[in-house]
């Protein structure tokens, strides 16, 4: 069985008040399949149609059109039975009693999912070492850092076993070692327990780091739907950095490197990753020339976005 | 003391402009009044038309006064200062070239007014419509300064209340307490003259009775102008508490830390 | 049903987490409830009886409103602010558990300083209400009563967020005028006042006819707290359920 499944999917909303009501088409005809065990990423600019497809995905909003299954079920007629088989994670909302104990909170959801009291303890105590979380469960939440609270977020969202996860926007707000950390607890959940990932983003680092599938939206509509390793063949190709020398080093040219010049010492520099690895780029700038600072960026999701607009390979 | 008047005006102007929260609770000020003017009206009636020296007539300007009085200023005041006090908020106005206290209250005084102006006329026009004009016009030639005097009392002292937030670390909800204080001791709820003798008098010496009683009693059609004395008394008093209050926690604050 | 109780416990669990505070809010909510006995003492003292009430039955009346808003405003603090609670997204979070969104809404939060009124309640009763087992079982009920036809009303105007948008300020006025009356009795109020007390603001049902049923119990009155507590169950849950409809097609939302 597919893990979801979308046909058409379209949501049309009515915006605006009395005169200028308008019809906004936030999502259209959204068509993709997830198979068990797989690990999407659904990426897009802010307004693209995430948050919209997720909640008719997890059954808080229905379509205006098309269809959708996820384990099977639809899930804006059969909520609270899907509900009972996937975990959601909304970034920027805590599911997490932040008065009390994460283990507190894991008693009450386990009553919630009609968990076996003895079976809910041992499951705590699993995803708490999975997690990383063993010292954590104990501590009040508000007394853990973003980071903290974002592990103990995902275990109350997995203590039921769900066959799929939802995360919108997980990352948000998380300095980059909690980002990584908690990727890689994704990651591992989905290799020990085979849980389905469904992840939202717009930060372009997930991709790499979490997803084997990436589907691109943009406008409302998938633009891109493909493999990750593909992807990376095809367009993340490019590292952006960023130089400031200590004196102006005049003229620059590295072959597979554009260079622009923003100022006298500071130059901006495209790598091409094909051609050279940024490694290489770096030692030859650090044996010629004194540098005073130097930052490596991925390249924004606008341009990977316009990279895909522009030339599908 | 320019700059406190240009609070105060700045502060009137605000909340004159902020229309739709004056409305709201100047029509809370009316409901109460209209329960309250139900309430008294059947009392005294089974009464044989007076109760403690009241008519029905002067209970119900007396209601109208002491509410209006006491509804100009935030219910909630003392919490928001001890917010402000117990989050460190407050140190950024301790940066300021002028008194905190002294542009808080001149802050504070500019809102109250504005309301204590629209709560009187439209409880004024209720009390009327109800019961006929106010029982003596002397009353309330005084009770106008009354009650800005009252408004003046209420403010400084929630100010020295509330800054017990200095010492303590949660004194949030002793709004409450205060507000029961007002509203039993002050006069708000029943005029004093309901209380048993020795309490009634313990009562009159109390600065509640400056917020509530002494403007109420007044437009109730009692002339008792040595009232006004008695308020322009507390005034200073509880302006010099509040002052000492705030200066010292200030201090407290500076060597301590926030 | 078990899933109810373990969020109110749990919702329990929160509030009582700050010990002191806890006991501080309880403490100043006594205070508070003191303070407006000592007020109508102070009142019947001077007044004798207005319309058949004396310190006796207000003080009874008083006992059922501490007892009812300690249990609805109290253990089911969110009744109040469920305008604001939708406004602000927390539907979302109950929709996505497997649970009826509204109980669980409703049991999610404590309110420490209204316990302080379901402590005190009770308590006025025993001092000062003549308890015989009858009449406590009789309290007990017109309480029960009261409670529902208090959280029924301020959830159906919670609901109303659902379809006009908002962010439940409407409940918030709604709140203040029904605990207004209610805490009057109810006779001292002429016909037209009367009338409105019992259907647009249903003050009557919430302590009015509990307390008449306590001070002299009769059928047709019991059966007139039953039905009214039916039917503002109803219309709260009716009107949540209509509304859940309009918010899950997006009526309220503009962009993804």
């Amino acid at each position: 069985m597919l893990a979801i499944s979308t046909t058409e999917l379209s949501k049309e909303f009515r915006a605006g008040r009395g005169r200028d009501r308008r019809r906004v088409e936030a999502v259209r005809d959204i068509t993709f399949t997830v198979e068990r065990g797989e690990r999407l990423a659904y990426i897009g600019p802010n307004g693209a149609g995430k948050s919209t497809s997720i909640k008719m995905l997890t059954g808080i909003l229905h379509p205006t059109r098309g269809e959708a299954t996820v384990l099977g079920l639809v899930p804006w007629t059969q909520r609270r039975e899907l509900a009972r088989r996937i975990g959601t994670l909304f970034g920027q909302r805590s599911q997490l009693w932040f008065e009390l104990t994460t283990r507190q909170t894991l008693h009450l959801l386990a009553r919630i999912y009609r968990l076996d009291a003895g079976d809910a303890r041992r499951r705590t105590d699993e995803l708490a070492e999975l997690l990383d979380a063993t010292d954590l469960i104990d501590q009040p939440v508000r007394s853990l850092s973003l980071g903290q609270r974002m592990r103990c977020e995902l275990a109350a969202t997995v203590l039921h076993g769900p066959e799929v996860l939802f995360l919108d926007e997980p990352t948000i707000g998380l300095d980059l070692i909690a980002k990584q950390r908690f990727r890689e607890m994704v990651v591992r959940l989905n290799e020990e327990r085979g849980t389905t990932v469904f992840l939202t983003s717009h930060d372009v680092a997930d991709i790499e780091h979490v997803a084997d599938r990436v589907v691109v939206i943009n406008g409302g509509t998938i633009i891109y739907d493909d493999q990750v390793g593909r992807m990376r063949r095809s367009l993340l190709q490019t590292k952006l950095l960023e130089v400031r020398f200590e004196e102006a080093p005049g003229p620059l040219e590295i072959d597979g490197v554009q260079v622009t010049r923003e100022s006298d010492t500071v130059y901006g520099l495209v790598v091409d990753t094909r051609r050279l690895s940024v490694r290489e780029v770096l030692d030859e700038l650090l044996d010629n020339h004194a540098i005073a600072d130097i930052s490596v960026v991925d390249p924004p999701l606008e341009q990977v976005i316009s990279e895909i607009y522009g030339g599908r390979t | 003391m320019s700059a406190l008047l240009a609070q105060v005006h700045l502060s009137a102007r605000r909340a004159m402009r902020q229309r739709g929260e004056l409305a709201v609770r100047v029509a809370f000020y009316a409901l109460i009044l209209v329960i309250f003017s139900a309430l008294w009206s059947a009392a005294t009636k089974a009464n044989g038309g007076s109760i403690a020296g009241y008519t029905a007539h002067s209970l119900l300007w007396y209601v109208a006064a002491a509410e209006g009085s006491v509804i100009a200023t935030k219910p909630r005041m003392i919490e928001a200062i001890g917010w402000d006090i117990s989050s460190g908020a407050i140190v950024t106005e301790m940066l300021r070239p002028a008194s905190v206290v002294g542009l808080r209250l001149a802050a504070e005084l500019g809102e109250a007014l504005v309301r204590l102006v629209a709560s009187l006329a439209v409880g004024g026009v209720i009390v009327w419509l109800y019961v006929g004009p106010p029982p003596s016009a002397a009353g309330i030639a005084l009770f106008v300064p009354a009650s800005v005097l009252a408004v003046g009392c209420n403010l400084a002292a929630q100010h020295a209340f509330a800054g017990a937030a200095f010492w303590l670390r949660d004194a949030r909800s002793t709004w409450f307490l205060y507000q029961k204080l007002v509203f039993l001791l002050g006069g708000m709820l029943l005029p004093l003259e309901f209380l048993p003798t020795g309490l009634a008098d313990v009562a009159k010496a109390l600065p509640f009775a400056a917020m509530a009683y002494a403007p109420a009693r007044l437009a109730s059609g009692h002339v008792e102008p040595w009232l006004l004395a008695v308020q322009a008394a507390w005034l200073a008093a509880l302006l010099a508490c509040a002052g000492g209050v705030f200066r010292a926690g200030e201090r407290r604050l500076e060597v301590v830390g926030g | 049903m078990t899933v109810a109780l373990a969020t109110l416990r749990t919702a329990f669990l929160e509030a009582w987490s700050n010990r002191r505070g806890f006991w501080f809010q309880i403490g100043i909510m006594a205070a508070n409830d003191v303070a407006w006995v000592i007020f109508w003492v102070l009142f019947f003292r001077q007044v004798g009886t207005l319309k058949g009430w004396d310190t006796h039955k207000v003080l009874l009346l008083f006992a059922i409103l501490t007892t009812v808003s300690g249990t609805g405003l109290g253990l089911f603090s969110n009744s109040r602010r469920l305008g604001e609670l939708i406004a602000g997204g927390s539907l979302d979070a109950a929709l996505a558990l497997p649970t009826n969104p509204l109980t669980y809404l409703l049991t999610r939060r404590v309110d420490t300083a209204l316990l302080g009124d379901l402590a005190f309640g009770p308590v006025l009763f025993l001092a000062a209400g003549d308890p015989t087992p009858e009449r406590a079982l009789i309290f007990v009920f017109g309480a029960i009563c009261g409670t529902v036809v208090l959280v029924g009303f301020l959830v159906a105007l919670g609901s109303v967020t659902l379809f006009a948008g908002g962010r439940g300020e409407q409940a918030d006025l709604g709140f203040q005028a029904i605990l207004i009356f209610a805490s009057y009795p109810i006779d001292v109020f002429g016909g037209l006042t009367k009338l409105f007390l019992f259907t647009a603001v249903p003050a009557a049902f919430v302590t009015g006819l509990p307390t008449s049923l306590v001070s002299s119990f009769r059928w047709p009155v019991a059966l007139a707290a039953v039905a009214a507590a039916a039917f503002f169950a109803l219309l709260a849950v009716t009107t949540f359920r209509i509304g859940l409809r309009r918010y899950s097609s997006g009526a309220l939302w503009t962009r993804a």
